[in-house]
């Protein structure tokens, strides 16, 4: 069925309103608020002493949430999120965890403040819990958020929020990875903000309501204890702290907060020069059998100590499971502000956001509206506006001498999503998104390496599971788990290598496990280097069928490259449902980053030291780097110096004139 | 008469401390002697011998035991001085220690560096790449063998490492815990081509799930094994040179120790037991305080460490972050979690006051040494509060000037900010005291306690001038501040009075109820292996405990909680009970009502240490200042509190202190290795030990 307008939904979608407009719709309800001149009031003692606590709050719910928490997405790859906010819901403080959750916390805290505070109310002891992308609070329905309100001598004080990705919330697909999905019924059905715990007791009816769509509810009600922990560690802290300081301080500290970020930035951006930097995202296919390409598009002005982000020229909308919604294209925007810009600058979005404006039309891949599938989104199109974002920024910080040290190239481009499902070793049901590609090559530096297999752009802490501890915990056997060699973007100075992952079924008394694989990417890559250096890679993923894996391992040998490793070979498409029987191997190859200037400059000796090292292979350092080396693996400086020059005039020959007109 | 010696060298002093089984002690320090340790270890035993009025050679020969607590094998880390190494795994897994579960790009960096996410980095491989083999082999997580060891390619494999020159090899194989028999043949193997060649195996360095962490450990261990070797036997020797027949033992990271011969084999269980001395300290002084709950905050001059004792054991952890590299060890758990006094006080960006992280370290240090550093420091905050006696730092050993901290503090803080000298210099105190409330809370909660349960113990140079401000922020009651005869060589005194501790651990992952044979023969596996090992030491123990505990979870959930298990047989339902146990401890931990049984359990590892009591154990003489009223030795204005600003305040000298004495805020006692503050609002005496504890009357 083709996206239609479905009546009534756009209520749901967030939309940025004047305060009063907010206020008035949330009625009459006491909130605690400061004035001007009582923020102007905080010493700078006080302020350090009270925002230094914020942050230990903040970390603290982090630690409750990882160790409470029943995924390995929550608790090995850091893939969540951890916030405080206002009383107007805005972001105060967050984590440094998933910055991409971060981005889009405020969106459901003012959602449910201007729609729940009259029915059913918002009261002390109460919780909300929401998983609507078009609300906020999460970039695809896997984002669950709950959201704590904290009250002061019977006023309204302001939020506390966890956000973690759940495993499997229903849909068509395991792991509610919908590969199929043409709209969002294929998915798991968004939930707007629900009371789930009313008065300091969970709700069961609702928890019900909940945990009944998941195909692994055992370990999403864990996670729920987690996140309602997490909220009861800052709700406590944040009371002491209030009667220790005084609520009018503690919530002076929280806006001066926001406003020191906002300060700091439009410092720096004032610092950098005025400018206009655009950059396209192409995503190929957005559902199985999908054959065709998508585009995002990015004008980013900077004037004086302001960004615009303008996406108009972005495609609309499509039938598949990978637009995002406003909360997508803002979870693409704040993890690049947060890693690039605010490194030295506090994380208060709140104060953040001020610094610059959206230009974006509803309806389009990252602006979607209701219904347009969104299953994808946190790594589908809301991934691709990052790597827009990414580009920008970097380009604009590469004209300021100190700044650009900040700067990145573009960050591992797709996410290789694996989700592997079945019976366990020891027979009981299982599902898993398979975190390996969470090692992704971060993109190269003005003056550095990107680190090989550093991480993802929007999760500063990421982390992958050991090989045993997977081994353990699935029926699984890992052939081989390694960095690939030319997978990072060549450049003067190279993005870090991205890896791969060779696995197959073992010990399934079912003796097959099932596999939705969703990896874009493949047509052409995606993140791009910068000032002449190469993209990265592209992804790649291959199905091997009737191997001869366990032949070769009962004749006392392993195989170590998909060769080796014998049977049918299937290159696959982006998007596919299968399952793997006990001969068939899966192999994922996940990205590297973008590479930074031409890699014909690149040091000779450095490109030795990455052959020696297994980062670059010997086609690799001749065909691209133009490094030629002798037989004890050192350079042939000569004969270096005769393949770069023979290759630079190729690339003279080569050269296609730009009839385009409009860009240089 | 016999005796009993701590020795604890650390990275600047080399303390000793020693006592008879007739009640008398002394103690000496002196400078440690890097890289060569062990010339500043037998001048402090040539210096105890004064001490005692003996030649070093009766002294020794009298000598039962020396416990000896060693940074030679951190220091070779953290410099680098450690022999070439190889390393052997399984083929497919090479790249294990080089992609370091990717968390190595910033695992031990603290929160400020973490977010300057684009200039992280990983440290480089612990092994490089061209040292590295991979060999053809499988075991699967049963333990059994999918693909038997080639060994002709392990030959190869070890023939080019040797060609390479490496001087030891750390063999790590997944699997290799649950079915050792393909580390055992790659050791026979390598013997058989380098019969001398350290070799170590992951199985028995650190037979725990999780091949990354199980590897780093394991080559850790390779590099610091034999320099624990050579630093050990030519110290071994000069002391049997000068008269000793005792055993000389090493401190180990878990706060006990082993035979000196049995140390290099597990080497790198030593690489914590600099951190792990004054934990040991305050776990015998709180013995015979009859504290039970104690937080240890030890502040030097550019560390701050935080541990805990809980119900009269420390609190014990399983791994630490060294350089980046995650390393499995059965450690007290000592938090490293601030700069202390070299604290640097600066503007950010927004023209907001930071106290910390960056610190002035050693060298220039404090504006106030004199050395060349001109950022302000918490020290330099606290010489112009007037706390600290410029003649009095470190005994007088180190002058300090004010008009450099003066400077220093105006320039860069009180100038921007517009704020007087005094003012800049009581926020940067109040900050840093605040912060050091907030990361101790940190520490405290995160372990499942609640501060206002503990008696707070604070010492290390600096430590003592914030404490009763900290202790008062966490809601803590009682303060003590070792002032007695210990108080200059604390750490030595614990190492003293340490036992023997070994601890033996097997990873055997199992979904609960787990069978009880299963369990009962890991622990007696577990149990008989350290009951060879503690007959191995060939030491007179009085007595020996053991004490079990399982490393359990929730499925998949990433941390284990180390649970207490029984020291029985255990039956279907004490398996039952085990659990149970978890859940209390897990609800303690993350609040009641955060427990899901129906996650189900899991156990991974299951653990025992063997505790064995050394013959003698050092009493605590009582004081011997004749009994009088504390009188001040002069008065002086000092700024204890940011609300009550400059206040006449008494100034105390500790070695006038009697027992008994009262001391009420504000007032500062001077001690020769310290200062306390005691603002207003508090009062303490001098118990009959010499320690002056403190409570509060009325501060908040």
């Amino acid at each position: 069925m083709p996206l239609f307008h479905i009546s009534g939904s756009e209520r749901f979608a967030y939309k940025a309103k004047p305060l009063e407009e907010s206020r008035r719709l949330i009625g009459d309800f006491p909130i605690h608020t400061v004035t001007q001149e009582q923020i102007d009031a905080v010493d700078p003692l006080t302020y350090e002493v009270v925002r230094h606590r914020l942050a230990a709050i903040v970390g603290e719910m982090g630690d409750a949430l990882k160790r409470m928490s029943g995924s390995l997405v929550v608790t090995d790859a850091n893939d969540f999120g951890a916030t405080i906010l206002d009383e107007n819901g805005d972001s105060v403080i967050v984590g440094l965890y998933n910055t991409q959750l971060a981005a889009c916390a405020d969106m459901a805290t003012k959602w449910t403040m201007e729609n729940r505070s009259r029915s059913p109310g918002i009261r002390p002891g109460d919780m909300f819990l929401t998983n609507d992308p078009w609300v906020g609070g999460g970039l695809h329905q896997n984002d669950v958020s709950v959201m704590a309100p904290l009250f002061h001598g019977g006023e309204f004080f302001g939020w506390t929020m966890a956000i973690c990705h759940q495993v499997d919330l229903g849909g068509v697909s395991p792991g509610s990875w919908s590969v199929e999905g043409r709209d969002v019924f294929w998915e798991s059905t968004p939930i707007p903000p629900v009371k789930i715990v009313e008065n300091g007791q969970l709700r069961s009816d609702i928890e019900d309501v909940y945990l009944r769509r998941s195909r692994v509810p055992t370990t999403v009600a864990l996670d729920l204890r987690a996140k309602i922990g997490a909220n009861k560690v800052a709700l406590e802290r944040l009371t002491s702290l209030i009667s220790k300081y005084g609520a009018t301080t503690v919530k002076a500290v929280m806006k001066r907060q926001m406003d020191d970020a906002e300060r700091r930035l439009r410092a720096k951006l004032r610092e950098l020069p005025d400018g206009e930097w655009s950059a396209v995202a192409h995503q190929d296919s957005f559902r199985a059998g999908d054959r065709a390409i998508y585009k995002i598009v990015l004008t980013m002005r900077k004037a004086d100590d302001r960004l615009t982000f303008d996406f108009t020229g972005t495609d609309r909308e499509v039938e598949g499971f990978c637009n995002c919604t406003y909360a997508g294209l803002r979870g693409g925007i704040m993890p690049v502000m947060m890693a690039m810009l605010c490194g030295d600058i506090p994380w208060a979005p709140g104060g953040i956001y001020r610094c610059f404006d959206v230009i974006s039309e509803p309806g389009t891949l990252n602006n979607c509206n209701f219904p347009a599938g969104v299953g994808k989104a946190s790594v589908g199109s809301a991934w691709a506006t990052q790597n827009v974002v990414s580009e920008c920024v970097a380009m604009m910080l590469d004209m300021h001498p100190e700044h650009r040290k900040s700067l990145m190239c573009v960050c591992c481009g797709t996410w290789d999503l694996a989700v592997i499902g079945g019976v366990d070793q020891r027979g009981a049901p299982f599902i898993t998104l398979v975190s390996d590609p969470m090692a992704g090559g971060f993109g190269a530096r003005v003056d550095q390496d990107g680190v090989d297999t550093g991480g993802l752009h929007c999760i500063p802490m990421g982390r992958i599971a050991d090989v045993e501890l997977n081994e353990y915990s699935y029926p699984i056997l890992y052939i081989w788990r390694r960095e690939e060699a030319d997978s990072g973007g060549p450049g003067r100075f190279r993005g870090g290598t991205g890896g791969s992952s060779c696995i197959i079924a073992h010990d399934s008394p079912i003796d097959r496990v099932h596999l939705v694989v969703s990896a874009t990417g493949k047509a052409l890559p995606q993140a791009a280097g910068m000032s002449g250096g190469f993209p990265a890679g592209t992804q790649y993923n291959v199905l091997s069928r009737n191997t001869t894996v366990w032949e070769q391992f009962a004749a006392g040998s392993i195989p170590t490259t998909l060769d080796e490793i014998g049977g049918e070979k299937d290159v696959l498409q982006q998007h596919l449902e299968t399952s793997l029987g006990r001969k068939d191997t899966y192999y994922l190859h996940w990205q590297g980053g973008g590479g930074y200037g031409d890699p014909l400059l690149r040091e000779p000796s450095m490109v030795a030291k990455d052959l020696a090292t297994g980062k670059v292979s010997t086609r690799g350092a001749h065909e691209v780097y133009g490094v030629t080396l002798g037989s004890d693996g050192s350079v042939d400086q000569a004969g270096t110096k005769a393949l770069r020059e023979r290759l630079r005039e190729e690339r003279v020959k080569g050269a296609v004139p730009n009839t385009s007109g409009d860009r240089p | 008469m016999s005796f009993v010696i701590g020795i604890d060298t650390g990275g600047t002093f080399t303390d000793g401390f020693i006592a008879s089984d007739t009640g008398q002690i002394a103690s000496a320090k002196s400078h440690s002697t890097p890289p060569d340790y062990s010339r500043g270890v037998l001048q402090v035993v040539r210096e105890l011998a004064e001490a005692v009025n003996m030649t070093p050679q009766k002294m020794l020969g009298q000598t039962d035991h020396i416990i000896h607590g060693t940074t030679s094998t951190l220091n070779a880390v953290i410099t680098g001085d450690v022999p070439l190494v190889g390393f052997i795994t399984t083929r497919g897994h090479g790249d294990s220690i080089s992609m370091m579960n990717l968390e190595g790009r910033y695992a031990g960096l603290g929160p400020d560096q973490i977010q300057n996410m684009s200039r992280t980095n990983k440290p480089p491989p612990l092994v490089p790449r061209e040292r590295i083999e991979e060999v053809n082999e499988r075991v699967d997580h049963k333990g059994a063998v999918l693909v038997k060891l080639d060994e002709s390619g392990v030959r190869a494999s070890v023939r080019r490492l040797l060609a390479q020159g490496v001087e030891s090899i750390a063999v790590s194989l997944l699997w290799s815990f649950r079915n050792p028999t393909h580390e055992r043949r790659i050791r026979e193997i390598i013997h058989e081509e380098a019969p001398s060649i350290f070799v170590a195996l992951s199985h028995e360095v650190s037979p725990r799930l999780r091949e990354y962490s199980r590897s780093a450990t394991t080559i850790v261990n390779t590099q610091v094994g034999p320099v624990l070797k050579k630093y050990l036997i030519p110290l071994e020797h000069e002391l049997k040179e000068m008269g000793f027949q005792g055993a000389l033992l090493i401190m180990q990271g878990s706060g006990g120790c082993v035979k000196a011969s049995n140390a290099p084999a597990d080497a790198v269980s030593t690489l914590g037991s600099v951190l792990t001395g004054g934990i040991v300290g305050c776990l015998h002084l709180g013995d015979a305080l009859h504290h039970k709950n104690i937080i240890s905050t030890d502040m030097g001059g550019t560390t701050f460490l935080v541990g805990l004792i809980v119900d009269g054991k420390p609190l014990t952890t399983t791994t630490m972050v060294l350089r980046q590299h995650q390393i499995n060890m059965p450690m007290v758990d000592v938090h490293t979690i601030g700069a202390g006094g070299g604290a640097i006080a600066s503007i950010d960006g927004g023209g907001n006051l930071r106290v910390g992280p960056r610190s002035a370290g050693a060298r220039p240090g404090p504006a106030c040494y004199g050395d060349g550093g001109v950022e302000p420091t918490v020290t330099d905050a606290d010489l112009v509060l007037g706390i600290v006696n410029p003649d009095n730092f470190l005994g007088g050993r180190k002058k300090l000037r004010r008009d450099l901290a003066e400077r220093a503090i105006e320039n860069n803080i009180a100038k921007p900010l517009g704020l007087t000298l005094e003012q800049a210099a009581a926020a940067i105190y109040a900050i840093q005291n605040a912060q050091t409330a907030d990361l101790v809370r940190r520490v405290v909660i995160n372990s499942g306690f609640d501060p206002r349960d503990f008696v707070l113990y604070a010492f290390g140079g600096a430590g003592p001038m914030h404490a009763a401000s900290y202790s008062a922020d966490l809601g803590i009651s009682e303060v003590v501040f070792p002032l007695g005869s210990t108080a200059a060589v604390f750490s030595a005194y614990g190492l003293a009075a340490s036992d023997i501790l070994l601890t033996a651990e097997l990873s055997q992952p199992a979904n609960f109820p787990v069978d009880p044979e299963a369990m009962n023969s890991a622990f007696a596996k577990l149990e008989a292996d350290l009951a060879a090992r503690l007959a191995s030491q060939g030491l007179q123990l009085s007595q020996v405990n053991y004490l079990r505990e399982a490393d359990i979870r929730y499925t998949s959930q990433i941390t284990e909680i180390p649970t207490p298990v029984p020291n029985k047989l255990l039956s279907a339902q004490d398996v039952t009970e085990i659990a149970t146990t978890f859940a209390t401890v897990y609800e303690r931990i993350f609040g009641v009502g955060t427990g899901y049984r129906d996650a189900g359990l899991q156990v991974i590892t299951y653990r025992v240490r063997a505790v064995g009591a050394l013959p003698i154990r050092p009493a605590l003489p009582d004081l011997q200042v004749p009994q009088s009223e504390a009188r001040p030795v002069s008065v002086r204005q000092v700024l204890l509190d940011t609300r009550k600003g400059r206040q006449a305040t008494a100034i105390y000298d500790s070695r006038q202190l009697a027992t008994g004495s009262e001391i009420h805020g504000p007032a500062v006692i001077e001690a020769p290795t310290t200062t306390v503050a005691v603002p207003q609002g508090s009062s303490g005496v001098v118990d009959r030990l010499g320690n002056f504890v403190l409570r509060y009357t009325s501060i908040a």
